[in-house]
């Protein structure tokens, strides 16, 4: 009878220790500074012990009978704990509120516990006996779970059904209980039913967590993922909310359907119609076909080359109706020829020269990227240009990332070319930066093709003009060999979201 | 009870370029079938390694065309040969060129001619991608070799002092690529102490330094701190001050140069030819290497200068020539561990290692994307006797050398065995000279590096260690010493 009596104290113990460390970890994988989270979480918790400890005082009768229903509320609020705080994180402002109240409320809990439990049995045993033996399991029971909790339970059950798992234990010490202190208890058939319904509660939210987890993790795409692919190369997500449609390669944002016109008109236009007669286009990456819709308003232009390492992405936005939709089908026309090759070793083998290069890449976000960005590779694109040929490079946010945007352009500047940087404010990306480059001064347009939404002639010499926030800053180029750029759009982007 | 055994992936290979079976017979005296023609040629090259061909990139260049290579390996290249898979092309031994110095002046010209240097300028194509070197250690990656994180103050402050010492003897212009143009009495002095003994005399114990230093010496010259003359030591640092971020690499490492070069004089290189006597006969030389016996007014002997006594007749035994051992790995990967732990980097060093860690031969591509590719293991056999340690690698079976390494990577990548599926193995007795203390200064040494008489020393291991630059300074310099003094008429 003793043995069972102190087990049962070492696996409440246990079980109150757990719910602290599901809610310290929980707090620190989704707000961060893990110092900050575990110390006011560790301190509410022995704090809300301590108020749970005075107010065992006022419990005066039903002592055994308030013990089992301890039990099986720590089993209910702790095991949900979790999962309620994951979904409260993905549906709700109140994720703090709600991880602190639960603290507070398992601690009050926890906190009742154990006196609760030294009163009922003081009659058994010696006093000094019963506080050495109390205190002896409690402790190993702390210890028990400080152990399991990193090395068993967050790496093979997650923290959802670590929280569950002893949820069902608390229960189970309630139902347990029910038998210790039979001659303590009336009614205990109906405590035992009781019992038993959180403990199918419990049993169902352990099978079924991974669904929950699963729908807190849905919704921090902000809307419905209508497609979602891993090619060989990138992770492919497309979201809609009503008309909208965006995509996004490795989680970042490449377009909005809402405001895509600015930035491919803006891409294209101050480029292509400044050029007399362009016959021959090439875009490097691209692969959603939006900027090739643009140049096929050129009547003039004969054939466009696109180059995209992705064939899975070249193919969607060739067959997909929802998608082709909004490139008007560009990739069906019979000027365009698709290539799916990496950039940088296509531009080296082939010789063939164009009259307008479009290059739209992913930002240099990594060392292999950041290849693409390089002196090297805009002299293997500039041996491309034709006489009066210009090239287009997407080259970031002179806003957000003003030290990349200037970087881009010297190295650009660096490989041979004139540069003109411009830039646009697109709202889904915010101030959006382009260097045109070539072998001759630049003159912006004086006619463009008809249907324009954005770009106009009038307003045209306003996107090369930099506001002081944005202006020219002096950088070194990147090289292959000295990758500057990577570095500093790291920090750019830590600089604003610190 | 239904379990399958845990079984890992089969892993094919073997040992390649096996080359001292060759080099046993020379030692053993072996009988050589007897010459059945003769060939009057005026310069004949003992060598197709980096000293060798500059000596006849050097001749070819100046117009002269009356020479041959005669190379005993299939392959020319030497320590620069190279291999080729599905992959990619991969190094067997060097793999990079430091960016020379203007000292440097023989190399300079070879990368001009080569166009990896154009107009004062190096082809970013050919200089070491960003980013280049990370240091497995305490459990992470950090960017750099020289250890960066967890250095105490007394630590950084003898990085700092030795960086100031370091700092001192390069603005004495004495430490020099190549050496030779700088070598003074004030480096003989430094040549008679091990490098060990200088950092204690300049109270240096840092753990982390010493562990770094040690490295770099098993880098590059295949021994240890006390292994090492303090001169050679402090040259590996103090002479160079790249004028641009390197160094200058390529998939196959310096088996590119070797096949540029090959381009060029490839037409007089004859491979698998071992020369296996060199006898004085007259004011001349006769060189014997398979059916043939080669009447030559100057012989450029670039091989490594330890194999002379065993070919040429009447050279006394060598004394202080010392070499190390190398064992060196490519494998084949299916695909990158899963915790590779940072952007693909071209050297990942490992610390606390016995081994050096390996250069990833895919880094120099230009695309953005690679699932596959060849990884170059080095290991320099340092620790003890180099005759012991000799032992030791040609007594180890494939199998052991395999698990060796790959027990070495699990280290920092434990599905390692997950993801090779090839590896093959090539060991090198006698990979590289060792500079241990005497050993430039060696009277001996010295001699035979002074270009003298119809028989020319070039081979690096002269210099006290094997590097590029030493190996392509002394083929050129012998090679302009014989082309002054052969006969004029035969200029081509």
């Amino acid at each position: 009878m003793g043995i069972l009596l102190f087990i049962t104290v070492l696996l409440i113990a246990a079980c109150g220790l757990i719910y602290e460390l599901v809610a310290g970890t929980l707090a620190s994988y989704l707000l961060g500074d893990s110092v900050l989270q575990f110390s006011t979480i560790i301190g509410c918790y022995l704090f809300a012990m301590g108020i749970g400890s005075a107010l065992s005082r006022y419990i005066d009768r039903g002592l055994a009978y308030r013990f089992v229903w301890i039990e099986l509320l720590l089993g209910v609020v702790g095991g949900f704990s979790s999962a309620l705080l994951f979904l409260a994180f993905a549906y709700s402002q109140g994720f703090q509120f709600l991880m602190y109240a639960l603290v507070i409320v398992i601690g009050v809990l926890v906190g009742l516990e154990i006196p609760l439990l030294m009163r009922i049995i003081r009659d058994r045993y010696h006093f000094r006996d019963v506080v050495a033996h109390v205190l002896t399991f409690d402790y190993l029971g702390a210890l028990g779970a400080s152990l399991l909790f990193p090395i068993l339970l967050v790496p093979h059950l997650g923290l959802v059904r670590s929280a569950m798992l002893f949820g069902i234990l608390n229960a189970g010490v309630a139902l347990w209980s029910t038998w210790i202190f039979a001659n303590q208890l009336a009614r205990t058939a109906v405590l035992r039913g009781f019992c038993l319904v959180v403990l199918a509660a419990l049993c169902t939210g352990l099978v079924e967590a991974k669904r929950i987890t699963q729908a807190a993790e849905d919704n921090i795409y902000a809307d419905e993922i209508i497609f979602a692919r891993d090619t060989h190369y990138q992770h492919i997500v497309l979201t809609r909310f009503k008309d909208d449609i965006r995509l996004f390669l490795n989680s970042h944002l490449q377009f909005s359907s809402r405001d895509e016109y600015r930035y491919h008109e803006a891409l294209i236009h101050p480029g292509l119609s400044a050029i007399a007669a362009p016959r021959r286009v090439l875009v490097l990456g691209g692969g959603d076909g939006l900027a090739v819709r643009e140049i096929l308003k050129y009547p003039q232009v004969e054939s466009v080359t696109l180059v995209d390492l992705d064939p899975e992405m070249t193919r969607l936005f060739t067959t997909n109706p929802m998608l082709t939709g909004l490139n008007h089908q560009s990739f069906l026309s019979p000027k365009v020829h698709v290539i799916n090759a990496d950039a940088f070793p296509w531009v080296e083998s082939n010789t063939d020269s164009f009259d307008f290069i479009v290059i739209d890449f992913p930002d240099p976000t990594n060392y292999s990227l950041g290849k693409l960005y390089t002196t090297a590779f805009y002299k293997a694109v500039a041996r491309h240009l034709s006489e009066q040929g210009l090239m287009v490079v997407q080259s970031t946010s002179p806003m957000f990332a003003r030290d990349s945007y200037w970087c881009i352009a010297e190295t650009i500047k660096q490989a041979g070319m004139l540069i003109n940087p411009y830039h646009v404010y697109v709202p889904s990306f915010g101030e959006w930066g382009f260097v045109l480059a070539g072998h001759h001064e630049y003159r912006t347009p004086t006619s463009l093709p008809p249907g324009l939404r954005f770009v106009n002639v009038k307003d045209m010499p306003a996107l090369f003009q930099f506001p002081p926030d944005m202006a020219p800053m002096s950088m070194p180029p990147n090289r292959l060999n000295d990758q500057v750029l990577v570095h500093l759009y790291d920090q750019d982007w830590k600089d604003i979201s610190h | 009870m239904g379990l399958a055994a845990k079984s890992e992936p089969q892993i094919a290979g073997g040992f390649v370029n096996e080359s001292f079976t060759q080099g046993h017979l020379l030692r053993d005296r072996a009988a050589f079938a007897a010459a059945n023609r003769v060939e009057k040629i005026p310069i004949v090259i003992v060598g197709g390694g980096i000293a060798g061909l500059s000596a006849a990139w050097r001749l070819h260049k100046s117009g002269f065309r009356d020479f041959v290579l005669l190379e005993m390996c299939d392959q020319a290249g030497g320590n620069s040969r190279w291999g080729e898979n599905e992959i990619t092309r991969y190094p067997w031994a060097a793999h990079y060129v430091p960016v020379p110095g203007r000292k440097a002046i023989y190399v300079r010209e070879l990368f001009e001619d080569l166009g990896v240097l154009k107009d004062g300028k190096w082809d970013e194509r050919y200089l070491c991608f960003t980013p280049q070197e990370r240091l497995f250690l305490y459990g992470r990656w950090q960017e750099g070799i020289e250890p960066a994180i967890g250095l105490t103050r007394s630590d950084r402050d003898e990085f700092r002092r030795l960086e100031e010492q370091i700092g001192a003897f390069r603005a004495t212009s004495r430490f020099t690529v190549p050496m030779e143009v700088g070598f003074s009495q004030e480096s003989a002095n430094l040549d008679r102490i091990s490098f060990a003994d200088w950092l204690s005399e300049h109270r240096m114990n840092s753990r982390v330094l010493r562990w770094y230093l040690n490295y770099c010496c098993r880098d590059d010259y295949g021994a240890t701190l006390d292994q090492t003359s303090a001169w050679a030591g402090i040259q590996y640092f103090a002479s160079r001050e790249p004028e641009e971020k390197g160094p200058l690499t390529w998939p196959e490492g310096n088996g590119w140069i070797v096949q540029r070069l090959m381009e060029r004089i490839g037409s007089f290189v004859r491979t698998g030819r071992m020369v296996h006597r060199i006898v004085q006969s007259g004011s001349g030389l006769k060189v014997y290497a398979g059916d043939a016996e080669y009447h030559a007014d100057f012989v450029i002997y670039a091989a490594p200068t330890f194999l002379a006594p065993y070919l040429v007749e009447g050279m006394m035994p060598l004394k202080t020539f010392e070499y190390s051992p190398w064992l060196t790995a490519n494998l084949t990967l299916d695909r990158l561990p899963k915790n590779y732990g940072s952007d693909p980097t071209w050297d990942s060093v490992f610390m606390d290692s016995p081994t050096l860690g390996y250069v990833d031969a895919t880094h120099q591509t230009l695309r953005t994307h690679v699932d596959r590719t060849v990884w170059t293991f080095y290991w320099a056999l340092a620790e003890g006797p180099a005759s012991q340690n000799r032992r030791m690698l040609l007594s180890g079976n494939w199998g052991y050398w395999k698990d060796a390494i790959l027990h070495d990577l699990e280290r920092v990548h434990p599905d390692i065995r997950q993801c090779v599926s090839r590896m093959d193995l090539m060991r090198m007795g006698h990979a590289m000279a060792r500079p241990s203390v005497g050993a430039v200064t060696s009277p001996e040494r010295r001699s035979l590096a002074k270009l003298h008489g119809n028989l020319l020393f070039a081979n690096s291991d002269l210099s006290g260690f094997s590097i590029f630059e030493e190996a392509q300074y002394r083929g050129v310099v012998a090679a302009e010493h014989a082309l002054a003094r052969v006969s004029g008429s035969k200029r081509g």
